[in-house]
């Protein structure tokens, strides 16, 4: 008969006086054990071996009772340190004896639980005894680790430790017991005929080479099977980073909407970031810890002359008879002032102001998704760089519902429906709303953006005289609520698990 | 968001609505724009509030809104003021700094537990936002039965004198102290004092308020004891001051419509500057003139007059309707005296969409074609990141921010050498971690910071990212020069200055640019493996194995070769 080469082995390795186990004959066959066992099932099913099956129950020790055979069991090195102490004479006070013990943490407690219960002494109202006849030495529990930290995985009927200290070390979570399934192979009265009669190996291919294609060889060969259901070698494969894969879906749903990305300044004046927004200067976000200010370079060059003289007169006077402007100071060396951008709604600003790419005409659609910086304390949920979403339309008379339109429109795209527009306040913006949408899986309402209608206040110095209206929110928001993640620092910056990002799901 | 305590029995009281549910209250202040946070210890509810309506810092300010909501108060209302009794003199002396004063006498008020603590709240959240935390405006309330009003001049009636003082010139006991005190001893030794120290040190002389009997009031920091407000006082004196009079005014306006809502009777003070006199409170109505068109725009529904009307009422305003000279549909609206938000005709279409009901409008897709397209930095950007995970790379999103030590001193670059990388750092102005005060002015740090936390995970790691870097640039007009750079690690234990090569030679071909590396030195790379990167015959960025001494610095034990460019050398 013939058999595949591994098999032949399997067979010439067994014996039919006696089972040998999996690990001898693969020693034998100088063959990997999971081959062996691969080769004894074919065996099997052709009647040529006989498997037994028998489970074993070995015994290890855990980290913290390898730790202790190192190093004596918590309650011996408190009886030490009692002994030590004269506690054989005379009750002690605890706490002396501990501190001179060294024990710490957890390890003070389990001294303690054990300690009576294997009669080294006493422990009342604070005060310890020593019993001066117990023998540490003689302690069952330490003998027994000190064995065991030898024998690695050794089996349970093998070690020479009684059943009942193994049960009280597994109690104490000092030893775990495992069991494993060891198979032993028999020849079959068949595969000794067989044998007798001659096995002959068949000619099995592993690798197609060239030779094999253009010498027509292959023809004549078997090729060998391989285990297909088998897990391969990982790979590495490079990946877009996940919030990049979200920053360009984003990118294409809006694109898709007829809006035109914004580039400019990450630092830039607080002019741009603050007063074209119709921010006062004494508004507390501007002076507030978290804006992040510049040392060096520390004020901008220049600004747009007029344009800072409208910015001006609008914040001291408002716009026109029915207007009224903030009772704030306006100091235009503080507009001056540079920043890393808190939001990027200094990207629009500039852009509307016609200083960024020339004058703009209505209709337009614009966006960026770009950085913003908080100078704010680092959790799971904030960073001090996070990505805007930044987007704003300009048309004549647009309505509040021309906006909630808009925005039903764009979170569909991403399955959030059911948007609520919470009316709010935004200096810059009149109405305003806050937006809430409903968590795909957890049915929470949770605020997903901030938005209303440009202030005519904040267009007229920009040199706009239709209505725009814009809206913003975070990327990572939108990314841990479709990607699940619950840390944004794995995600995003130096501390970024590189773990995580591999296995990230991609996005679309 | 700041937040306003609330007691929902005190609220059931004043709005009169005794039958409604803590839940059902809860939803009425949603659709104010008042969200429940929680509870406070005391069982209170906790509302955020967003800072333009400050009349709603009180349970007394939410219960007036909530009766307009409720459709139990319609139109403005405005308290009545007695003539005055008290006058205010403003001496010479006042501090230049802060010259404004203004106030107003209570009378008649019953001030229960739940009443005192709404009242130290409201002035407390006062302070906190239009009061910009006492620096443009501070409130004091005082006992008026305590004061003794000076008789100075010719006058019969009662007095008391803002003046400036010199540190130590006169002594009082303040609140929550039982010795005599200067003003200057205050700020060192009182813990309000130490507190609000810095909004007057800076000052020649401190302001105070005197009575017949003497100082009582050090403004902005700490009232005196002998004028504490208890449950017992019956009648109180106001004054605010600050940097500006329409602020205090403002201030003062919500404290008297809080306190009228109470049954308290208000009574007008005179405040005597040197040049001019003035009384308080100011309650004097404002009024805005809307176009029934823009409001229709607005709201994108179209509207009767006498909707509008109601739907003004509904918030407090009243609306008159009129022509304008061009004859058009226009409405005179009055705004009440505690409105401090109300500053274009834009504010009063927000309070009439509320009242109608934002929620209520259907959603429409505006009607105008625009055509979408991505920037060209981010187009390039986007292929050159593609080509990148094409040649193997994890992509990475590194902070911007980074220290001088991660950005020079570990990969062993002084900020002035004359290499790539190198650079003056554009930096931050008291940075509040010392992990982040200036901008990165290349990637590799970064790069290599992934790599150093990364050590247990397994090998090879390319790393890739395309970011960006800034230095002090004079000629930008930010004076920041801002730039995206290319920056690649490979990290394994045969990496090598070929394999850097072989992916840049590949990306330098995708994008059809010429390609060159002539050998130079830079400190962060291992002399004769380092070469700039010089693309169309320019010199654009540094490749080579990353020097020992920087990977031993950074805890890695297998050798990284690299490189970085200028990503717009790739244009």
């Amino acid at each position: 008969m013939q058999l595949p080469a591994q098999q032949v082995a399997v067979l010439e390795a067994a014996s039919a006086d006696e089972a040998t186990s999996v690990d001898a004959l693969a020693e034998r066959a100088d063959l990997p054990p999971e081959t062996v066992t691969g080769a004894a099932f074919e065996l099997e099913d052709e009647s040529l071996v006989e498997i037994e099956e028998r489970v074993d129950e070995t015994v290890a020790l855990t980290e913290e009772g390898a730790g202790y055979a190192g190093d004596a069991l918590p309650e011996v090195r408190l009886y030490e340190a009692a002994l030590e102490a004269g506690a054989d004479e005379e009750a002690v006070q605890m706490g002396r004896v501990i501190g001179a013990s060294g024990l710490e943490g957890a390890g003070v407690d389990i001294a303690l639980s054990n300690y009576a219960r294997k009669g080294y002494g006493t422990i009342d109202s604070g005060e310890i005894t020593a019993d001066p006849d117990a023998d540490p030495s003689a302690d069952a529990e330490a003998n027994a680790l000190e064995t065991l930290a030898d024998a690695d995985e050794a089996a349970v009927d093998s070690v020479d430790v009684d059943s009942e200290t193994l049960d009280q070390l597994e109690r104490r979570g000092l030893l775990e017991r495992r069991e494993s399934t060891v198979r032993e192979i028999r020849l079959t009265d068949r595969a000794v005929t067989e044998l007798m009669a001659g096995i002959e190996t068949a000619e099995t291919v592993g690798q197609v080479t060239p030779e094999l294609i253009t010498s027509g060889e292959w023809e004549d060969v078997e090729f060998a099977e391989y285990n297909v259901e088998a897990d391969a070698e990982e790979i590495g494969s490079g990946k877009v980073h996940v919030l990049r894969q979200m920053s360009e879906r984003v990118k294409d749903v809006l694109v898709g909407m007829g809006f035109q990305e914004m580039d400019g300044p990450h630092v830039d004046a607080d002019f741009w970031i603050n007063d074209c927004l119709f921010m006062p200067q004494d508004h507390p976000a501007r002076t507030h810890w978290d804006r992040f200010a510049m040392e060096q370079p520390s004020h901008i060059d220049e600004l747009p002359e007029d344009l800072v003289a409208d910015v001006e007169r609008v914040h001291r006077e408002g716009l026109g008879d029915d207007s009224e402007g903030y009772h704030s100071p306006w100091d235009e060396d503080f507009a001056r002032a540079l920043a890393l951008r808190g939001h990027t709604t200094s990207l629009s600003t500039r852009y509307l102001s016609g200083t960024q790419i020339g004058e703009i005409e209505p209709p337009a659609r614009f966006f960026s998704v770009e950085k913003a910086y908080r100078n704010d304390t680092l959790d799971a949920t904030h960073l001090l760089e996070f990505y805007q979403i930044e987007g704003w339309v300009m048309a004549e008379d647009l309505s509040v519902r021309d906006l909630m339109g808009t925005f039903e429109e764009f979170y569909t795209q991403f399955g959030i429906e059911d948007i609520q527009f919470k009316p709010h306040y935004n200096p810059y913006t009149e109405p305003s709303f806050e937006l809430f949408g409903t968590h795909p899986t957890t049915g929470e309402l949770i605020e997903i953006g901030n938005s209303g209608i440009f202030r005519e206040e904040m267009l007229e110095p920009l040199g706009v005289d239709c209505d725009v209206m814009a809206w913003g929110l975070a990327l990572e928001r939108l990314a841990m609520l479709t990607t699940g993640a619950e840390d944004i620092r794995d995600l995003h910056g130096t501390l970024a698990d590189l773990e995580f990002l591999r296995n990230a799901e991609v996005t679309y | 968001m700041p937040t306003v305590d609330i007691d929902p029995d005190e609220l059931r009281g004043l709005t009169g609505r005794e039958e409604k549910s803590d839940d059902e209250l809860k939803d009425d202040l949603f659709g104010l724009g008042l969200e429940f946070e929680g509870r406070t210890e005391d069982g209170e509810f906790e509302l955020e509030f967003a800072p333009d309506r400050l009349d709603r810092l009180s349970v007394e300010g939410v219960a007036r809104s909530m009766r307009y909501h409720y459709g139990d108060s319609r139109g403005v209302h405005v308290p009545s003021t007695n003539s005055a009794d008290w006058t205010i003199e403003v001496d010479d002396s006042v501090p230049d700094e802060r010259p404004y004063v203004t106030g107003a006498v209570i009378r008649d008020v019953d001030l229960d537990e739940e009443a005192l603590e709404s009242l130290i709240q409201l002035q407390e959240k006062l302070h906190a936002t239009m009061g910009r935390k006492r620096a443009k405006g501070a409130i004091g309330i005082h006992d008026l039965t305590m004061l003794k009003g000076r008789s100075a001049t010719d006058k019969s009636e009662p007095t008391i004198e803002y003046v400036g003082l010199e540190p130590d010139e006169d002594t009082f006991v303040p609140l929550d102290s039982d010795r005599e005190m200067t003003p200057a001893e205050v700020l060192e030794d009182h813990q309000t004092g130490q507190t609000y120290a810095d909004l007057v040190s800076e000052y020649e002389r401190y302001p105070a308020i005197y009575d017949d009997l003497g100082l009582f009031s050090f403004p902005p920091v700490i009232n005196g004891r002998r004028t504490e407000v208890s449950t017992d006082s019956r009648d109180l004196f106001v004054e605010m001051t600050g940097t500006d009079q329409w602020t205090i005014d403002k201030m003062l306006n919500i404290v008297c419509y809080a306190l009228a809502a109470r049954g308290a009777t208000l009574e007008d003070v005179e405040v005597e500057y040197p040049d001019r006199e003035i009384v308080r409170p100011d309650l004097a109505t404002k009024t805005k003139t809307v176009a029934h068109d823009r409001i229709e725009t607005i709201l994108g529904i179209g509207l009767d007059p006498e909707e509008v009307i109601d739907l003004a009422e509904r918030s407090g305003l009243e609306a008159e309707r009129q022509e304008s000279d061009d004859g058009e549909l226009v409405y005179e609206v009055t705004v009440p005296p505690y409105r401090v938000d109300v500053l274009h005709p834009l504010d009063v279409i927000d309070d009439l969409g509320r009242a109608y009901g934002f929620n209520d409008l259907e959603p429409t897709y505006p009607d105008v074609g625009t055509v979408g397209g991505r920037h060209e930095r981010s187009r390039l950007e986007r292929a050159a990141r593609t080509q990148l995970v094409g040649l193997g790379f994890e992509d990475l999103l590194n902070f911007h921010m980074i220290n001088e030590a991660e950005n020079y001193e570990r990969v062993d670059l002084e900020p002035d050498a004359d290499v790539y990388g190198a650079g003056e750092p554009a930096t931050i102005k008291e940075a509040y971690s010392e992990d982040y005060t200036m901008l990165r002015t290349w990637t590799m740090p970064s790069l290599l910071m992934v790599l150093e936390r990364n050590t247990h995970r397994s090998y090879p790691q390319h790393l890739s990212e395309i970011g960006f870097t800034a230095r002090v640039d004079e000629s930008e007009n930010t004076g920041v020069g801002e730039n995206r750079h290319v920056g690649a690690v490979l990290a394994s234990h045969e990496a090598g200055y070929e394999d850097a090569k072989a992916r840049l030679q590949a990306l330098a071909e995708n994008f059809d640019v010429d390609l060159e590396t002539p050998p130079t030195d830079h400190p962060t790379f291992i002399p004769g493996r380092t070469a700039s990167v010089v693309i169309d015959g320019e010199e654009v960025g540094v490749i080579g194995e990353v020097h020992p001494k920087v990977l031993v610095e950074h805890d890695l034990e297998v050798p990284v070769a690299a490189f970085e460019f200028d990503l717009e050398a790739l244009q």
